[in-house]
């Protein structure tokens, strides 16, 4: 870890680490030889399948978001969602570290000097440099955005979802395009020894404070604490030392909320004695009920999880009546896609599409109480949806109808 | 380009197409104000990370090489690559940015308390790593540099 640049070019001030007045360095300039493909393919080959992870569970995520499904998200395994969903940002967690490493090992390669007056290698390397440039770019904003997603923080105009979800594909291009450009360096790499110095600079040859292996495990340790530090907010079991998950996966009655009654302007009153749940088809109201005709119905409890697109997740007993028995009642044939509409009036998903395969699933609920009470305001009072594998932000609370698409 | 396996051919050519689609779904799903926000944040995590976190790292290992004792050097590389890492990550919970004061089950940790804690940790193994190192370094080092004296090449 000893590569600061070499001082050649301007005088260095005695006793100071660094020259007075930074010159632009020449990747000559970086000599450790931990700045190596050797080390760069390796925590490469890691982040690159982290990414791999992200990019298939981010595809998965944004499928099950979808109002519009050619192929039926499944309602099975219930617990789906809250796998793959953990897993998104887990990976995304753990690419921070080794992105770090990686740009670290590769950061000489932001000051490799063009081959001017070849048209033909500056047409391929500078290819190469866009390349690259999109892949750092996707890469660092992937990571940023989805932290920050996570923490709730969103200290910019773009909308996050859309653009989450397209940058991620242009990452995976530019990745895709930088494995096509390096593999036969990456073959080599992977291969070859980690002291190996086939591919080196000819002036990386400077030992580090730490080994190459003690760099890659060094690596593997900060992110294998990163993971341990976050991943409390899905993984049960890690909840006590999972210091900087952004959830202790408390709340009230056990379970914590994502957006607030007061957030989506829903009061107490408005689930009152006046309210009613309807059914709707196509000749307008099919049945209503009250909450005390919803209690008179059997009863159902079932252990599901709240499954958040930020990551987190918490598993609860939810009672209720199974939707599909409310939907006999009214008449309405099993495979309809349904529109689950909410009292809530601010923020996105106050109306959303519950797929046919999940209104009949015997698992999804109209569910009335929360672990044993009756669900608080904030968890939906009086009466939320809650179906097997799917998005928290589908999970509409606050139920005034249901309609018949 | 003559040289270039199929495989990589088609994997160039998959990227491209994979990007392609990314691009046209980000230019055609926002307005303008939107994708400049979004430009910024592309551009800005590239300028903050090369010139700014790589510069202060090459500082920090810089000062780290002239001042540290030899001993302590690889126990501070590692608990440079940990503490950078997790500082990075750790700064919008440290922060409390996100928090909402309508739902205390959002950032409902002392998340100072806790980085703390990794710090301590951390600083703990560097500080006892080094003195341990130090330590047997003297003695390997006394050990080590026998042969060399006497050139014997065993």
């Amino acid at each position: 870890m000893t590569s600061l640049p070499r001082p050649p070019r301007s005088p260095r001030p005695a006793g100071s680490p660094l020259p007075a007045s930074l010159p632009i360095p020449s990747e000559d300039d970086f000599t450790s030889r931990l700045r190596s493909p050797a080390v760069a393919a390796r925590v490469g080959l890691w982040l690159g399948i982290s990414f791999g992870i992200c990019f298939l569970t981010g595809l998965i995520s944004h499928y099950a978001q979808n109002g519009d499904q050619p192929i039926p998200f499944p309602a099975s395994p219930f617990w789906g969602y809250r796998v793959t969903q953990g897993l998104h940002v887990i990976s995304g967690t753990a690419a921070i570290p080794l992105l770090l490493v990686k740009l670290w090992a590769v950061y000489p390669k932001l000051f490799q000097s063009m081959p001017w007056g070849d048209v033909r290698a500056m047409a391929v390397t500078g290819l190469e440099r866009i390349s690259i440039a999109v892949l750092v770019a996707g890469g660092v904003f992937m990571l940023l955005t989805g932290l920050l997603n996570t923490a709730q923080w969103y200290p910019w105009s773009f909308s996050f979802r859309p653009t989450h979800y397209a940058v991620a594909w242009v990452t995976i291009g530019a990745l895709v395009v930088h494995i096509a450009v390096k593999l036969p360096i990456i073959r080599d790499a992977l291969v070859g020894d980690v002291e190996d110095t086939t591919h080196d600079r000819p002036s990386a040859v400077e030992p580090g404070a730490l080994s190459r292996r003690g760099l890659l495990r060094t690596t593997w340790a900060a992110t294998g604490i990163a993971v341990l530090a976050t991943a409390g907010s899905t993984v049960p079991f890690l909840r006590n030392i999972s210091v900087l998950a952004v959830r202790t996966g408390d709340g009230p009655q056990g379970v914590p909320i994502n957006r607030s009654a007061r957030a989506a302007q829903v009061t107490m009153e408005e689930g009152g004695a006046g309210w009613t749940l309807d059914v709707v088809d196509g000749e307008g109201v099919a049945t209503s009920w009250s909450r005390a005709d919803l209690e008179q119905l059997t009863q159902r409890t079932e252990t599901l999880p709240i499954a958040c697109v930020e990551g987190w997740s918490a598993s609860a007993e939810w009672t209720g009546v199974r939707l599909r028995d409310l939907l006999d009642a009214a008449g309405v044939p099993t495979g309809t896609d349904l529109r689950m509409v909410s009292l809530q009036k601010r923020y996105a998903f106050g109306v959303t599409e519950l797929q046919g395969n999940f209104a009949d699933a015997d698992k999804t609920l109209i569910a009335l109480k929360l672990n044993g009470e009756d669900l608080s305001l904030d968890h939906g009072y009086p009466a939320r949806l809650i179906a097997p594998n799917r998005p928290g932000v589908l999970q509409t609370k606050w139920l005034t109808s249901v309609e018949v698409i | 380009m003559a040289g270039v396996s199929p495989t990589r051919g088609a994997l160039g050519v998959l990227g491209f197409l994979v990007g392609g689609y990314g691009a046209y779904l980000l230019l055609s799903r926002q307005d303008v104000d939107q994708l400049l926000s979004a430009a910024i944040w592309l551009a800005g995590g590239v300028v903050v990370h090369d010139g700014l976190i790589a510069l202060a790292a090459l500082g920090l290992v810089a000062i780290g090489a002239r001042y540290l004792p030899s001993g302590a050097r690889a126990p501070a590389a590692v608990g440079f690559v940990v503490l950078g890492s997790i500082t990075i990550l750790a700064i919008p919970m440290l922060g409390r940015f996100g928090a909402k004061d309508d739902n205390a089950t959002l950032l409902d940790r002392s998340y100072g308390l806790g980085w703390l804690g990794i710090v301590g940790l951390v600083v703990a193994a560097v500080l006892v790593s080094s003195l341990l190192r130090s330590r047997t370094s003297g003695d390997a080092g006394a050990r080590d540099t026998r042969p060399d004296l006497e050139g014997d090449p065993s």
